[in-house]
């Protein structure tokens, strides 16, 4: 299959003036070579294949945003490659921009001042989407979204789990091929964070539609995304599958056995007993000292058992571990 | 083409809507507008009375300028308002350009359709007020070329100070937010243009001349329809230079525009 999204060796370099702003600050900063280098991507290489839904993260300031503005065409790439759906966005944009759709989570593309539905009649005219298609959508993806008790409002009037529902609807009111989603669920309730994340993976398994999103919220990722991809400093650190993300970085596996007694030494070779409560032990062991049923059958020898459960780590610890201890690198 | 103009209409139609939601809002600020128009004209009018002239020319003449040039200003701030050097550099701070790049059309359509502020036929409307006056008190010797000249150096004046609106939203690129300076050439330019010419100093009028040639855009057809004779000494075909200043003002106004854009694509601000 030829990959729908190539990405190659991509950077994009920031000037930023140290000088200050108004007129007299940009003049001076035109003569003047006084600016700090900022390496918001910095050779990043990916490909995403039809229909994939991807995860992109990183912690702030990692070039998310800045990776999704050159792949929607906002801004045109220092140095590297990109194309996007046979096309290089920023150098046919309309014609390539005709067949996306993408949400930044903090800014709305609907007008201010108009009723939710007239947006997006506007927007059927913009993209030419046939009639019938657009009511077809729209009618799925009212129900999906819940759109119906606001339609009619204007778009400055709605709370801010409302307005990415419209926004979103907007997005894919024109059946776009993919979508780019930079922090879709940022700032809303858990509910309204639940339903985005069926909208998406909807549209995704329903329409085939590509997913590239961005979030902080890992359970976005844990719900939505089979690979993920990590990135910090503008570099990609981590292209894989979840789970293949867990099993490298995951660190230690807990196991609550409650014993049938209270024994008195219940320490088992290279496994730490992290946690003790009566007939309640919990152990601590890594992916390389041992199994899961290793232990329990090794305990199982020893002890009388009533119940046990594994808790695997959680994907977050995991994550942070790697921003913070750098593992990747 | 048609495509185009029709998604221009709906969008204007879009923002006319909503204007029009606040009806109490929408005639005050339309009066008010109107009002300080004609403020600023009686004073004028004042002066006049104690000086008899401005740089020889008289109440009514004066009317004739000023109303040509407030409508045409009028006229510009509505058609343009998108590009309102203010609102544009605020807009563009809240994403603006970005959500426009995100659809599959022409940029400058939308940011013409962005905004359509209908409160500016107060201005028009007493832009033609005292152009009417100043034509009721003047004999002038109506000829059909004078007839046909007249809207021509409306739109004319239009196309240069949308130019001139163009110039001042792409500057703001640069300086991130707007600036007085840019202000100044809008606002301050039209004022100026609003008066006779002949009265500002000589450096003056030659940066009105040869650098940004307004001066063929309000006095030179002005002193040609009252057929009042040129005291600067200009070429006989001077007066009849309007559509070529307005239209060249207006073309390096777009292709400073296109720059712009290709710096914002670049550059994120
Ligand atoms: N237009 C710009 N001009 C200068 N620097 C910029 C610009 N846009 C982004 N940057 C810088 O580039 C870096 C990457 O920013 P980016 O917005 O891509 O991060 P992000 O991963 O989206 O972060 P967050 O999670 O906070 O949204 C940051 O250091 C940011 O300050
Ligand atoms: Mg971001």
């Amino acid at each position: 299959m030829t990959p729908i999204i190539r990405v190659t060796n991509l950077r994009k370099y920031f000037r930023v003036s140290l000088r200050a702003k108004g007129l007299v600050g940009t003049v001076r900063g035109l003569f003047t070579g006084d600016y700090r280098l900022v390496r918001a991507v910095d050779g990043i290489s990916f490909e995403v294949q039809p229909g994939e839904l991807v995860g992109y993260l990183g912690p702030n300031g990692a070039g998310k945003s800045t990776t999704l503005k050159m792949l929607t065409g906002l801004l045109v790439p220092t140095s590297g490659e990109l194309h996007v759906n046979g096309r290089v966005p920023w150098r046919e944009r309309k014609a390539y921009v005709a067949h996306i759709g993408a949400v930044f989570g903090n800014r709305s593309t609907l007008w201010w001042d108009l009723p939710v539905v007239d947006s997006l009649e506007l927007l059927q005219y913009i993209y030419r989407v046939p009639p019938a298609a657009f009511r077809r959508n729209l009618d799925e993806f009212r129900e999906l979204l819940e759109l119906d008790a606001f339609l009619d409002t204007p778009v400055r009037s709605l709370s801010l789990g409302q307005r990415m529902r419209a926004d979103l609807c907007a997005a894919l009111l024109h059946n776009p091929d993919l979508v780019f989603l930079d922090e879709p669920t940022i700032g809303l309730d858990v509910v309204a964070k639940e339903r985005i994340r069926q909208f998406i993976l909807h549209v995704n398994r329903e329409h085939g539609t590509t997913v590239l999103l961005t979030t902080h919220d890992l359970s976005d990722v844990e719900k939505l995304c089979e690979r993920v991809m990590i990135i910090d400093h503008g570099q990609l650190l981590y292209d894989g599958t979840l789970s293949g993300l867990r099993e490298r970085f995951g660190g230690k596996r807990e196991l609550v056995v409650d014993f049938a007694e209270d024994y008195a030494d219940v320490s088992v070779d290279g496994v730490e007993v992290a946690g003790r409560e009566g007939p309640r032990v919990v152990y601590r062991f890594g992916r390389e000292d041992m199994s899961a049923s290793q232990l329990i059958s090794a305990l199982s020898e020893r002890f009388r058992i009533e119940d046990l459960s594994v808790r695997e780590p959680d994907i977050e610890d995991t994550v942070r571990r790697i921003y913070e201890e750098r593992l990747l690198e | 083409m048609l495509y185009r103009l029709d998604l221009y209409r709906r969008l204007i139609g879009v923002q006319m809507r909503s204007q029009l939601q606040y009806r109490t809002a929408f005639l005050l600020d339309t009066l008010t507008t109107a009002s300080q128009v004609v403020t600023a004209f009686l004073t004028l009018a004042l002066i006049l009375q104690r000086f008899d002239n401005v740089g020889g020319w008289k109440l009514p003449e004066v009317a004739f300028l000023y109303g040509m040039v407030e409508m045409a200003f009028g006229s510009m701030d509505m058609l343009f308002s998108g590009f309102d050097p203010d609102n544009f550099s605020l807009q563009v701070q809240r994403g603006l350009l970005d959500q426009l790049m995100l659809r599959p059309v022409d940029i400058t359509l939308q940011v013409l359709g962005s905004e359509f502020i209908v409160r500016r036929i107060g201005r028009i409307a007493q832009g033609a007020a005292v152009f009417a006056l100043g034509l009721a008190l003047l004999p002038i010797q109506w000829t059909p070329l004078k007839l046909v000249y007249l809207p021509v150096v409306f739109a004319s004046l239009v196309c240069f100070f949308g130019g001139l609106f163009i110039i001042g939203a792409t500057i703001t690129f640069w300086t991130v937010e707007s600036i007085e300076a840019v202000n100044i050439f809008t606002y301050g330019g039209t004022e100026m243009m609003a008066y006779p010419m002949s009265i500002y100093p000589d450096w003056m009028r030659r940066f009105f001349t040869y650098i940004v040639p307004a001066i063929f855009l309000n006095y030179y057809p002005a002193l040609y329809i009252l057929g009042k004779p040129d005291p600067l000494g200009l070429p006989a075909f001077a007066p009849f230079l309007a559509p070529v200043a307005g239209f060249s003002v207006l073309l390096v106004a777009a292709l400073f525009w296109q720059f712009g854009l290709r710096h914002y694509q670049s550059t994120g601000t």
